[in-house]
């Protein structure tokens, strides 16, 4: 297992081809970053605009790797109960009633109060241990024996508290529970971890010191007609063209979302579906919220569309 | 190898990076993997590991560029190959000795040339029975270009060159690495030379001083890149410092641009410092519901309890500026400070007057900041101040609006054209806000000097401040926004 992850990861090349063979297409930075974060054992910090792919990072990752994704997913007012572990608090009542009555027997003998502590204290701490521990995302990670990817999305969502909660985990790959102790990294493998953010606040330089740092901008024409081209085979090429051309054309003016890859790949979706073999200004128009989200660029747009259309015609003709 | 990156970082530093010595360590545990063979493998990965938000990307990688270039200089007439080393952290050390050693270079015969990219021509017409004494002298006719370079780098390391600050010590230091190259023996050596008077020495020597004058040109070359690397972020660095202090109606139209820069920094900084949103508990209150609701997932037992907690809440500002002619500077810097700070402070209400009061937030927030300005002064600019005007125009038009949270900022001169003051408005607005700021860009003695009238106003203020420099700017949004909590 061990030498099948260290082959696929062996090379920035190699990744970007076993990338690609998975449909993700990316380019030397992701892939250095994906060669550098196994090799020096340290978490990715992804950022970027919103639908630039960097959550499928992550799960193409576990899918080359072969490897579970547990998905951690930010919000605010999350805290440890819902992120490392939780007691289970009702196995540990029911487990009480049930055992009341085997407490006479274990007690059986004891004189006063201290003897009956004492003998209770052989017991140790059955009622906090591992069995009544309810792992949740990062514990669970740790513990999976053949290493897993770690995703935890939009950091940026969660409070400040929870970034510091998550220092430990990422600079030693280590919890502490404070009545069970530190729980390790099972095994050699330690998980390989990605964090998502969409910039809506400023990450703590403590968070970040930790991390790779990696930005994914909006990929450049030719990289995005080869996304198209993997995520949407059907597609003619002449459309695909066509298309990207006409994004990229709208990612220069000024919109408040200007459409990300993922509103592409779902705009050529669309188009195949209406059976469209050429941009038209109707046909762009008729479609046009499949890629912009807010009424406002849908009209700054089409006050336009007649003008960006023949680009994309032009250019690509 | 640790020394060519530890500069690089230094380089870094200079320019803004904020590089920690963590990162130093990441990096080089990155070089350890990554190696110096593969320049844009090398680039990609320290990227990853020194530059942290997408501007310093930027800057990282325009670092990058410049600083792992040093040895790539004009091709030499003379020599046609090109030495090529294509990054300056090939250079290790036992490269290093290698070139420093006299004794090897003499080894490799001077016609053979087997020094790596060799001075073919100029060896074609020296006299074969000659060579130069000094071991400058023989780097140069006989030494690769690589070698020169490297040697040229070592002197100007052991001159530490990259302390240059001012542009006027680019001759010292390239005085200074001739010297650590050995300039004296090689001058010794050519005047002799000449001295001697045979044609074979006076053709050495003449090639020997050309070279001397090529060697010049190239360390000139290098130390003005080192110039532009290391003191030129520095000299900025001080440009700021005096700009932060200068008065703001000093400043002039070409400043605008560096001002704007420094803004946004000091802006960035007060957004990281009080970004994080307060809680204040009050002990001793319980929250029932919450405790309640919390809980319920054990079976109802109250084990942990919830106390009530309040959110401190961001403060909601109205700024009043004037903007007649010798306080609109101010005006500007401070409406372009507060429109910074938007993820802070999200409720800024922007008034302008010189007479009659008019809102200027949809204007700021909609448009670029400089034509924002320019359309203010066009609309409000013109005139000459009266306050008076000034605040019946707010109490008729805001003043409702104000309330406990609202806190209140008027920048003016208070300079009312002996016209009525209207300080009664300026009651009401401080009974009924959470605080009246009041900024003055004018010294405090000339407060009451001539159709001032601080004196009236200041009682109704809960605070009065000189603000005239971008520090003092800085310092009053600054208290602002510790005055949330």
């Amino acid at each position: 297992m061990q030498s099948k992850t260290e082959e696929k990861l062996s090379s920035v090349e190699t990744i970007q081809q076993n990338f690609e063979s998975l449909d993700y297409i990316c380019n030397l930075q992701i892939a250095t970053a994906v060669y550098l974060a196994y090799h020096l054992g340290k978490p990715i910090l992804i950022e970027g605009p919103p639908g630039v792919g960097k959550t499928e990072l992550a799960k193409t990752c576990a899918e080359m790797l072969d490897l579970e994704c547990i998905r951690l997913q930010c919000y605010e007012g999350l805290d440890e109960s819902k992120a490392i572990y939780e007691w289970k608090y009702g196995k540990q009542l029911l487990y009480t009633q049930v055992l009341k009555e085997t407490l006479s027997e274990i007690l059986d003998g004891a004189v006063g109060l201290t003897q009956s502590v004492d003998k209770l204290h052989e017991f140790g701490d059955i009622f906090f241990s591992e069995d009544f521990l309810e792992p949740r995302p990062l514990l669970k990670a740790l513990k999976k024996k053949e290493g897993c990817v770690l995703l935890i999305d939009e950091i940026d969502k969660s409070d400040h508290e929870f970034e510091s909660l998550l220092l430990e985990m990422l600079s030693d790959y280590q919890l502490s529970i404070p009545e069970i102790g530190t729980v390790k990294a099972a095994g050699e493998t330690k998980p390989l971890v990605f964090l998502t953010s969409n910039n809506t606040r400023e990450i703590s330089d403590a968070l970040k010191r930790r991390c790779l740092h990696l930005y994914i901008p909006f990929p450049d024409a030719k990289l995005e007609r080869q996304i198209v081209q993997a995520r949407v085979p059907e597609i003619a090429e002449n459309l695909r063209n066509q298309l990207v051309t006409f994004i990229q054309e709208l990612r220069t003016m000024d919109l408040k979302k200007v459409p990300a890859i993922s509103e592409t790949i779902d705009w050529a979706r669309t188009l195949i579906l209406l059976h469209s073999e050429s941009l038209d200004a109707d046909l762009v128009k008729q479609t046009l919220n499949v890629i912009l989200k807010f009424q406002e660029d849908i009209e700054t747009v089409e006050a336009d569309l007649q003008n960006v259309t023949n680009k994309a015609l032009k250019e690509t003709a | 190898m640790d020394s060519t990156l530890v500069d690089f970082i230094k380089v870094l530093r200079s320019a803004e990076l904020k590089v920690s010595p963590a990162e130093t360590l990441d990096a080089m545990h990155c070089i350890n993997l990554v190696g110096y063979t593969n320049k844009s493998f090398l680039k990609n990965s320290l990227a990853l590991v020194l530059a942290k938000t997408p501007e310093e990307k930027d800057t990282y990688s325009h670092c990058f560029d410049n600083y792992f270039n040093v040895d790539k200089f004009q091709p030499d007439p003379n020599n046609d190959e090109q030495s090529a080393i294509p990054v300056d952290g090939n250079i290790d050390e036992s490269a290093n000795e290698e070139n420093f050693n006299p004794e090897q270079n003499q080894q490799n015969g001077k016609g053979s040339g087997s020094g790596g990219g060799s001075t073919s021509a100029s060896d074609a017409e020296a006299a074969p029975s000659l060579r130069a004494s000094s071991s400058l002298g023989k780097l140069l006719t006989e030494g690769s270009r690589t070698d020169q370079t490297i040697s040229m780098i070592e002197a100007g390391r052991s001159v530490s060159v990259n302390e240059i600050v001012v542009f006027t010590q680019k001759g010292l230091f390239t005085r200074k690495i001739m010297d650590a190259m050995g300039l004296k023996d090689l001058q010794e050596e050519i005047s002799e030379r000449q001295q001697a008077g045979d044609a074979p020495n006076t053709q050495l020597a003449n090639r020997l001083q050309k070279a001397r004058e090529q060697l010049r040109e190239r360390v000139r070359d290098y130390v003005e890149k080192q110039f532009f690397l290391h003191a030129d972020e520095s000299g900025k660095q001080l440009r700021e410092e005096l700009l932060k202090k200068v008065k703001l109606s000093n400043l002039e139209k070409r400043h605008f641009k560096d001002v704007r820069e420094i803004v946004f920094k000091m802006a960035k900084k007060l957004i990281s410092v009080h970004s994080k949103r307060r809680k204040t508990v009050k002990r001793g209150q319980l929250d029932v519901r919450k405790t309640l609701r919390y809980n319920m997932q054990y079976d109802g037992m109250f084990f942990d309890l919830k106390w009530k907690a309040t959110k401190v809440d961001r403060p909601r500002v109205i700024c009043i500026c004037d903007v007649s002619g010798s306080v609109s500077n101010y005006s500007r810097f401070l409406l372009m400070f507060l429109y910074s700070l938007a993820e802070v402070l999200p409720k800024v209400r922007s008034f302008a007057f010189s007479s009659d009061l008019g809102e200027v937030t949809k204007l700021f927030q909609n448009t670029e900041l400089e034509e924002a300005m320019a359309l203010t002064m066009r609309d409000y600019g013109n005139g000459s101040t009266d306050y008076g005007r000034m605040f019946q125009d707010f109490k008729s038009h805001v003043l409702d609006e104000v309330n406990k949270k609202t806190t209140i900022i008027i920048l003016g001169d208070a300079r009312n054209n002996f016209g009525d003051p209207k300080s009664e408005i300026l009651k009401e607005m401080y009974d009924k806000a959470k605080r009246v700021i009041w900024l003055n860009p004018e010294p405090k003695s000339s407060w009451v000097v001539g159709d001032a009238e601080m004196k009236k106003y200041s009682p109704n203020c809960h605070q009065t401040e000189v603000c005239n420099s971008l520090t003092h700017l800085e310092r009053v949004v600054s208290n602002l926004l510790k005055s949330a909590t």
